[in-house]
C-alpha cells in the first residue's frame, strides 16, 4: 500500500502542474468576468464575423486534409503491404520521412517552390509556355490542404498498412472460391475489414489538421485567411485578449476529445484481426504491368512531400539567391556563416532547442517507464486510472496548451513565463502521451513469467528489474526517449505562445526568420532539424530492430 | 458429380519444387486424402486445383473441363468449387447467416427468401440453428468449424477442397469432428480433396488416400492398402509404425539379414538385390520359450524394454545373434518382463518387401 500511495502522491502532483493547473487556469479564465463568472468572453469569440470564419476555414481545412489524406495513404498501404509494387521499403522509407519531417519546414519548401511570383516551379512553368500567371498558388485554402496533407497522410498509411498486415489472405480467397470476383472480394470482404481502419486514419489526419499551427501561419496568414489555431495565436498579440483566446480555445479542446473518443469507439468495435486458427499467412498480388505504373505514381507523391521540398531547401541552403538557377556564381556558403555567426538568436535558439528536448526526453523516459512498468505490472492500486491520466494530454492541441501554461505560470505562486522551464512542461506533458504508448508497449512484450522465474531461482525484485527486466525493456525505453526528442526539436505551435526573447528555441527562430524574408537562413536551419530527426529515426531503428511505422524489418 | 484429374501438375518456389509432376484421380463422389509430412506439396496441391496458383507443368481437368494448365487458368470464382481453410477464413464483420449465406449470392436464379430457406436449412444440417445472427467472434471454436463447413456446402459445389480442416481443433473435438465429415460426406456426396498430416484423421474420413513425399504421390490406395501393403519405406513408416528390416534377397521369397533368414509371401524378389521388408509390430507373435520351438521364421530374442499401454504391451526385443531390434505389440497376457527370453514368430505374409522409393 505505502508503495502505491508514493506513486500516487508522485503522479497526482505531475498531473496538477502539467495538466489541470493549466487546464483549470484555462477553463477559469475563459467564464471569469470583472463581476463573477461570465459567458461573455465565448459570446465575444463565437460572434465576431472574424472568428467564426477562422472556425469554419478551420472546419474545411480539417475535413479535406482528412480526405486527401485517405486518399493518398490507403492506395499506398494496400501497395505496400498487399502488392508486389517495386521497391516497397523505399516507399515505406519516404512515408516515414513524410511522417517525421516537421510540417512547418514542407510550408517553408513549398512556398519555394510555388509561390506565386517567385515560386520556382511557376519560374520555370512561365519560361516554359511564355504565360503570365503563375501555374501554382500554394497562398490558397487548395494550397493548404495539399501541403499539410501530403504530412498527415502517413496516419492513415499506418492505419490502413497495419490493418492490412492482420488481415488473413484466406479471408479473401474464402471469398473467391464460393464465386465473388476481385472487385466483390474488395467490396465485401477487404473493405469492409479496413473501414475502421480507415476512419480512424480519417479522424488522426482531421485532428492533426485541426492542431496544426505552423503551416496555416506560413500560408493562410499571408493568403488573408485564419484558422482556429492561427487565430488563438493573433489573440496574443498586442494587445493581448487572453481570456478570448482561452474561450476560443475550450471548442478545440472539446472537438479533440469528441474525436478521439469516436475513433477509440470505431478501433473497439467486434474483434477485427482475423477469427480462429492459425494460418493467415498474407499472400502478395502480382501486379503484373501494373507494377511499374504504381511505383510511379508512390514517387509522384512522395516527390511532393520529399524530393521537392528537400531539394529546394538544400538548394535554398547552399544559394546566393534560391530563386536562381543553380550555377557556380550562385553557389555559396554565406547562408551557414549568416545563420550561424552573424544572425543574433540562432546559437542560441539551437543550444536552448537541444538544451530542452534533452532534458525534456530524459525525464520523460524516465517517467514514462516507470509509470508503464507500474501499470503493466499492476503494482498499484487504480493503476489504469493512471493509465488514463497519462495519456489524457493527447486531446490538447499545443497551442490550447499553451494558453493553459501561458495562463497558469504568469502568476503566483509559480512564475516560469520567461523562463525555459514553461517550455520543459509544454513539451513534457504535449510529449508523455507518445512515450508512454512506446514504453506501455514494450513492458507488454515482456511477459511477466521471465521476471518470475527469476525470482523463483531466489532473485529480489530489484535485482530482477536490474538484471532482467531493464536489459529487455533497454531498447524500447531508448525508442521512446527518441520519440519524445523528435517531438521536441519540431515543436512550434505550443513555442510559439510561450517563448521570450531570451527562450528561442530552433522553431521559432525560423519562424522569425520568415518575417525577415530570410530563406537562405531558414533553409539552413531546417537542414539542421532535419538532420537531427533522422539521425535520431536511425537510432530508433537500430534500438527496436523495425521501421518506426511498425513493421519488422 | 464430376472426378478430378491432375496430370503431371509442376510447381516451384524459387528454387523449391513443391509439386513435381504429380498425378492423381479422384473418382466422382469419392473423398481422397492427400496425406504427408508437413512440406510434401499437399497443400501447394491443393491450391492448385482451387485455382490459386498457376502450373508450371501438367493440367487438372474436372470432368471434361480443363481448369488448369500453364497457359490458362479458370479462376477460383468460376470453378464450381467450395474450400474450407485451416483458419476457416470467416468473416469477422458478417453474421453467421452472412457468412453461410455469401456463396449464394453468385449462383444464379436463388431468390432471396429461397436463400435464407438455404442457409436456414444447412445450419441445421450442422447443428447450428439459431446461431444465425451471431458474430463469428461469439463463437467456439467447434462452432467456427461448423460455420465453415455450412459456407462451403450449401452452394452445392462440385468439389469440395478441405485444407486441414481439423488442426485448429482440441483432441476431442477433433475426433467428433472427423464422423461429423465423413458423415456429411455419406450425405452429400461431394466430390471432396482433403488435405492432413494425421494419418489417423486420414484413415477415419477418407475413401482412399494419397500419401505425398517430396511433391509427388508416394502411393495411393485405402487405408487397409497403405497399411498392409506399402510399397515404399516412406509409406511404410508414416502409415502407423513399423519395424523396417534392410537385407539381400537370397532367393524369390527369402531375405538375409545377417545370420538371419525371413521368409516372405511368394513374390517377384531378385536374389542378390537389396531389400527391405516392413513388419508391423502387432504381427509379431511373442511366446514364451520352449525348447524345439523352431521354424520359419522364428527367432530368439531378450526383452529390452516393455510398456504398457492398456489394450497392448509394447516391446522392444534384441534378436538373438543379430543387431537387430524389433518392435512388436502383443497382448497384455501373458507378460515378459524387462530381461526375459523370448521366441519370435512372424507370418511370410507379415513381412511385406518395400521397394526403394526413397
Amino acid at each position: 500500500m505505502d508503495r502505491s500511495i508514493a506513486v500516487w502522491v508522485g503522479a497526482a502532483v505531475a498531473l496538477v502542474v502539467l495538466i489541470a493547473l493549466p487546464l483549470g487556469w484555462l477553463g477559469w479564465l475563459s467564464v471569469s468576468g470583472e463581476h463573477g463568472t461570465t459567458l461573455a468572453h465565448y459570446r465575444d469569440a463565437f460572434t465576431d464575423p472574424a472568428l467564426q470564419r477562422a472556425l469554419w476555414n478551420t472546419v474545411v481545412l480539417a475535413f479535406w486534409v482528412g480526405l486527401v489524406s485517405v486518399a493518398i495513404g490507403a492506395p499506398l498501404a494496400w501497395l505496400t503491404a498487399r502488392t508486389d509494387v517495386p521497391g516497397r521499403g523505399l516507399i515505406r522509407g519516404l512515408v516515414l520521412a513524410s511522417f517525421v519531417t516537421p510540417p512547418f519546414l514542407g510550408a517553408f519548401a513549398w512556398v519555394m517552390l510555388a509561390g506565386p511570383n517567385a515560386g520556382i516551379l511557376n519560374t520555370f512553368w512561365r519560361s516554359v509556355t511564355g504565360a503570365d500567371a503563375p501555374l501554382l498558388n500554394i497562398f490558397t485554402m487548395p494550397g493548404l490542404v495539399f501541403v499539410v496533407s501530403i504530412y498527415t497522410f502517413p496516419y492513415v498509411y499506418i492505419m490502413v498498412a497495419n490493418t492490412l498486415a492482420l488481415i488473413a489472405s484466406d479471408l479473401e480467397e474464402a471469398a473467391a472460391i464460393l464465386g465473388a470476383g476481385r472487385l466483390a472480394v474488395a467490396r465485401t470482404v477487404t473493405l469492409p475489414m479496413v473501414l475502421p481502419a480507415l476512419a480512424s486514419g480519417f479522424i488522426l489526419a482531421v485532428l492533426q489538421a485541426l492542431a496544426l499551427f505552423g503551416s496555416p501561419a506560413i500560408l493562410a496568414l499571408p493568403a488573408g485567411f485564419h484558422t482556429v489555431t492561427t487565430q488563438i495565436w493573433s489573440l496574443f498579440q498586442f494587445p493581448p485578449k487572453v481570456e478570448q483566446a482561452a474561450a476560443f480555445s475550450v471548442p478545440l479542446l472539446l472537438a479533440t476529445a469528441l474525436l478521439l473518443d469516436i475513433q477509440k469507439r470505431l478501433l473497439g468495435r467486434r474483434g477485427y484481426a482475423a477469427v480462429g486458427g492459425k494460418g493467415g499467412q498474407r499472400r502478395i498480388i502480382a501486379l503484373g504491368r501494373w507494377r511499374w505504373p504504381a511505383l510511379a505514381a508512390c514517387l509522384v507523391v512522395m516527390s511532393g512531400a520529399i524530393f521537392l521540398p528537400y531539394g529546394v531547401l538544400a538548394k535554398g541552403a547552399f544559394s546566393r539567391a534560391w530563386a536562381q538557377p543553380l550555377s557556380r556564381d550562385n553557389l555559396t556558403l554565406a547562408n551557414f556563416a549568416f545563420t550561424f555567426f552573424e544572425y543574433g538568436s540562432t546559437r542560441a535558439a539551437i543550444v536552448n532547442t537541444l538544451e530542452l528536448a534533452v532534458l525534456t526526453a530524459c525525464i520523460g523516459a524516465a517517467m514514462v517507464a516507470l509509470l508503464s512498468y507500474v501499470t503493466n505490472r499492476r503494482l498499484v492500486v487504480g493503476h489504469q486510472l493512471v493509465a488514463f491520466l497519462v495519456l489524457a494530454p493527447v486531446v490538447v492541441p499545443g497551442v490550447v496548451l499553451a494558453v493553459g501554461l501561458f495562463i497558469a505560470y504568469t502568476r503566483p505562486p509559480f512564475v516560469l513565463y520567461g523562463t525555459l522551464w514553461i517550455l520543459f512542461l509544454a513539451y513534457l506533458t504535449k510529449e508523455m502521451p507518445v512515450g508512454y504508448a512506446q514504453a506501455d508497449a514494450t513492458f507488454r512484450a515482456i511477459p511477466a513469467d521471465l521476471e518470475d522465474a527469476g525470482r523463483v531461482l531466489g532473485a529480489g525484485r530489484l535485482r530482477i528489474l536490474k538484471e532482467i527486466t531493464a536489459p529487455l525493456a533497454k531498447s524500447g525505453i531508448i525508442a521512446a526517449w527518441c520519440f519524445i526528442f523528435i517531438g521536441v526539436i519540431r515543436e512550434l505551435s505550443a513555442s510559439i505562445l510561450l517563448f521570450t526573447p531570451s527562450t528561442k528555441v530552433m522553431s521559432v527562430v525560423i519562424f522569425d526568420l520568415k518575417e525577415e524574408g530570410q530563406f537562405g537562413a531558414i533553409s539552413v536551419l531546417g537542414l539542421v532539424m532535419l538532420g537531427l530527426t533522422f539521425a535520431t529515426v536511425a537510432l530508433v531503428q537500430a534500438a527496436l530492430g523495425r521501421d518506426v511505422l511498425g513493421a519488422r524489418r | 458429380m464430376p472426378g478430378v484429374i491432375l496430370k503431371g501438375l509442376s510447381k516451384r518456389y524459387g528454387d523449391v519444387g513443391a509439386v513435381n509432376d504429380l498425378s492423381l484421380e479422384m473418382k466422382p463422389g469419392e473423398l481422397l486424402a492427400l496425406l504427408g509430412p508437413s512440406g510434401c506439396g499437399k497443400t501447394t496441391t491443393l491450391r492448385l486445383v482451387a485455382g490459386f496458383l498457376t502450373p508450371e507443368a501438367g493440367e487438372i481437368w474436372v470432368g471434361d473441363r480443363c481448369l488448369s494448365s500453364p497457359t490458362a487458368v479458370v479462376p477460383p470464382e468460376r470453378r464450381r468449387m467450395a474450400m474450407i481453410f485451416q483458419s476457416y477464413a470467416l468473416w469477422p464483420h458478417m453474421t453467421v447467416a452472412q457468412n453461410v449465406a455469401y456463396g449464394l449470392r453468385f449462383k444464379p436464379g436463388i431468390a432471396r427468401s429461397d436463400r435464407d430457406a438455404r442457409v436456414r436449412e444447412m445450419l441445421r444440417v450442422v447443428q447450428l440453428g439459431g446461431y444465425e445472427h451471431r458474430y463469428p467472434g461469439e463463437l467456439s471454436g467447434g462452432q467456427q468449424q461448423r460455420v465453415a463447413v455450412a459456407r462451403a456446402l450449401v452452394v452445392e459445389p462440385e468439389i469440395l477442397l478441405l485444407d486441414e480442416p481439423l488442426s485448429n481443433l482440441d483432441a476431442n473435438l477433433r475426433e467428433e469432428m472427423r464422423f461429423e465429415i465423413r458423415r456429411l460426406h455419406e450425405t452429400f456426396g461431394i466430390t471432396t480433396l482433403y488435405v492432413t498430416h494425421d494419418q489417423s484423421e486420414a484413415m477415419v474420413i477418407s475413401d482412399r488416400i494419397a500419401v505425398l513425399q517430396a511433391g509427388r504421390v508416394a502411393q495411393v490406395g485405402t487405408a487397409d492398402d497403405l497399411y498392409h501393403r506399402p510399397r515404399t519405406r516412406f509409406v511404410a513408416e508414416f502409415i502407423g509404425r513399423t519395424n523396417v528390416v534392410d537385407g539381400v534377397a537370397t532367393s524369390f521369397d527369402a531375405v538375409a539379414h545377417g545370420a538371419l533368414r525371413l521368409h516372405v509371401a511368394p513374390g517377384g524378389l531378385q536374389p542378390g538385390t537389396r531389400v527391405a521388408l516392413s513388419i508391423r509390430p502387432h504381427q509379431v507373435q511373442l511366446s514364451a520359450p520352449v525348447e524345439g520351438a523352431e521354424g520359419a521364421n522364428t527367432f530368439r530374442g531378450t526383452v529390452r524394454r516393455a510398456a504398457f499401454l492398456g489394450d497392448t504391451i509394447d516391446y522392444e526385443i534384441a534378436i538373438a545373434g543379430s543387431d537387430l531390434v524389433l518392435r512388436a505389440a502383443a497382448a497384455p497376457t501373458p507378460r515378459f518382463e524387462v530381461g526375459a527370453a523370448v521366441v519370435l514368430r512372424v507370418a511370410p505374409g507379415a513381412c511385406v518387401p518395400l521397394g526403394d522409393g526413397d
